[in-house]
């Protein structure tokens, strides 16, 4: 019998439970995902709303006086509301301060749902050893904020050329060949630091470690993803089960366990375009530790990508040509790149992704679950691309 | 084809009903009517959308029954006798169209869905417990389906721009003219 998705029921909540294990903060996300779902969907929130959620988090967190003003909306970004504030306070290090701050709230139901509390510890890790947003408060639980939040620094930059045009979450920018020249070694050395970071004893509780020479990093991960198109999923697509058989059939050995950031591409970093330096990596929430060819495919990905000038030359993330990225990567870390495994992860990749659009997209708008239900709908189109990259991944296997 | 009109308007009006209509200049009562008769429209369309086709059949088999009632009742001259016959040719022609209208848009979709279900499970369950010679058979045959549906699936989302090469993709009327022949 076909469950009701829109009101799921505990048994069913339970056998996906089982049939899918995965990490222990990633199954309490999902959990809690499919036991709010029959609530009601997002209503429109007034900014005194947020206003006064702060407040009470930061009335919960600092001991000295403080002032909070200039609230105000931020758009970007398809799965978080975001308000913009600045806040005079008593800076633990730095004294009396007037800091421009961000805060990054869930909404009922998002495209891509996740856990505050990993973005925020695996934010806090990488501070000194890749320029990231500092981030003061996490609100995992929403006690204080109507959902889970985090705030964050106000990071200097741009995610693109203030000339250049793009689509939404900055995909399909293109960067004039100077600008490519500057922030291509960047992107490179960013990566290897993460991918070499010691991540140990640096407070990541909310993340399991893999077991390097199995194949747990890789089961865990298409479980999270298979659990989602199950819980999500609409109309059924006979390739996502090719696609999960397929995955399944040919799960790569993890070697080393590194962290990943997930979502490692243009347009999820800030840079300063007088000196063209990235001053922030943004978007660490489906960050997790595991395998570094997840990071690579999905850096790699032709839905990231973009063409150069010559109309031939297929530019990794917008950047550099696939060839040089592996070499210069291949040389920062000292670790060898596996293209069999990359090409798994390739095929994993799409599958998340088409699952985060197809799936997710469709029922976090169905039950008008997002404050930006119209741009989470317009992103179900890129389902079919995405999939038919998967399935000539899964034919070139052959 | 998950981006289907009944959730893209559902997400439309939702945007323009929160987001949208609230942010207007109370003063341009212009944009106010006009903002709030569009979404109004939509909330139409989006209720006329699953009931269109089996409307248009109803309409059809009343207008048949009609006609062929009017063929057998008119008497007259040249006048009269050729537009009896044009209304026969029609009544005709309208007869076939509707016997061949039997399942409608819904009834259609519901048998796509049941497929798609039904084939993503022999797929799952020839991966866990079936013959291993047969699966190399079964992944190239929902390759090869998926190839075909895909292209069309991307032509019928095309302008959206998602495509890095669009040229490659043909028109989405082309694909279904092909097909059908």
């Amino acid at each position: 019998m076909t469950p009701d998705k829109s009101q799921p029921s505990a048994a069913w909540i339970a056998e996906l439970r089982a049939r899918f294990p995965t990490e222990r903060e990633i199954d309490r996300v999902l959990t809690r995902k499919m036991q709010r779902r029959a609530g009601p969907g997002y209503q429109p929130l007034a900014l005194e709303t947020l206003v006064d959620g702060v407040r009470s988090l930061l009335d919960a967190e600092l001991s000295t006086p403080y002032e909070l003003r200039d609230a105000r909306w931020l758009s970007g970004g398809a799965s978080k509301l975001q308000m913009a504030f600045t806040l005079e306070w008593q800076h633990p290090q730095d004294g009396l301060s007037c800091t421009a701050m961000v805060l990054r709230m869930e909404p009922s139901e998002s495209i891509v749902e996740t856990s505050r509390l990993r973005e925020f510890q695996l934010i806090r890790a990488m501070e000194g050893v890749v320029p990231v947003p500092p981030v003061y408060w996490c609100d995992s639980e929403g006690d204080h904020l109507p959902y889970p939040a985090l705030i964050y620094g106000f990071a200097p930059g741009v995610t693109k050329p203030s000339t250049a045009a793009s689509g939404v979450s900055g995909l399909g920018t293109q960067l004039p060949a100077d600008l490519r020249a500057k922030l291509a070694p960047q992107f490179v050395e960013h990566l290897a630091k993460i991918h070499t970071a010691e991540f140990r004893g640096k407070g990541l509780d909310a993340f399991d470690i893999p077991e390097v020479g199995t194949t747990q990093c890789a089961e865990w991960g298409i479980n999270w993803w298979e659990r989602v198109w199950e819980e999500d999923c609409d109309e059924d697509v006979p390739l996502m089960r090719l696609a999960a058989a397929w995955l399944r059939a040919n799960l790569p050995v993890l070697d080393r366990a590194v962290v990943v950031h997930s979502d490692y591409r243009l347009g999820n970093f800030l840079f300063t375009e007088h000196d063209t330096t990235i001053t922030a990596w943004l978007d660490w929430e489906l960050g997790r530790i595991g395998d570094r060819h997840q990071d690579i495919a999905w850096t790699t990905s032709r839905a990231f990508g973009a063409m150069a000038e010559d109309g031939k030359t297929f530019l990794t993330s917008g950047l550099m040509p696939e060839a040089e990225f592996i070499a210069a990567y291949e040389k920062a870390t000292g670790l060898s790149v596996n293209p069999k495994t990359v090409h798994w992860y390739k095929v994993y990749n799409d599958f998340m992704m088409a699952t985060l659009s197809l799936a997710t997209g469709y029922r976090t708008a169905r039950g008008s679950k997002t404050h930006q239900d119209v741009l989470v709908t317009w992103l179900i189109g890129i389902g079919p691309m995405l999939l038919e990259e998967m399935r000539s991944l899964i034919e070139e296997s052959i | 084809m998950q981006m289907r009109p009944q959730i893209q308007l559902q997400a439309v009006i939702k945007a323009l009903s929160d987001v949208v209509l609230p942010a207007i200049d109370p003063n341009n009562k212009l944009a106010i009517e006009q903002g709030k008769l569009s979404i109004g429209l939509l909330a139409l369309l989006a209720q006329q959308l699953p009931n269109q086709f089996r409307f248009d059949c109803d309409e059809l088999a009343r207008l048949i029954a009609t006609a062929r009632e009017l063929v057998a009742q008119a008497k007259g001259g040249e006048g009269t006798q050729a537009a009896v016959a044009a209304l026969y040719e029609a009544t005709q022609l309208a007869g076939s169209t509707l016997d061949t209208a039997q399942a409608s848009p819904a009834e259609v979709e519901a048998m796509v869905r049941a497929m798609r279900v039904t084939s993503g499970q022999l797929v799952t369950e020839v991966y866990r417990d079936g013959e291993a010679g047969c699966r190399a058979g079964i992944r190239d045959a929902v390759l090869a389906m998926s190839k075909e549906q895909l292209l069309r699936d991307r032509s019928m989302l095309l302008m959206q721009g998602w495509e890095p090469d669009p040229k490659a993709v043909p028109p989405i009327a082309s694909l279904l003219d092909a097909s059908a022949r």
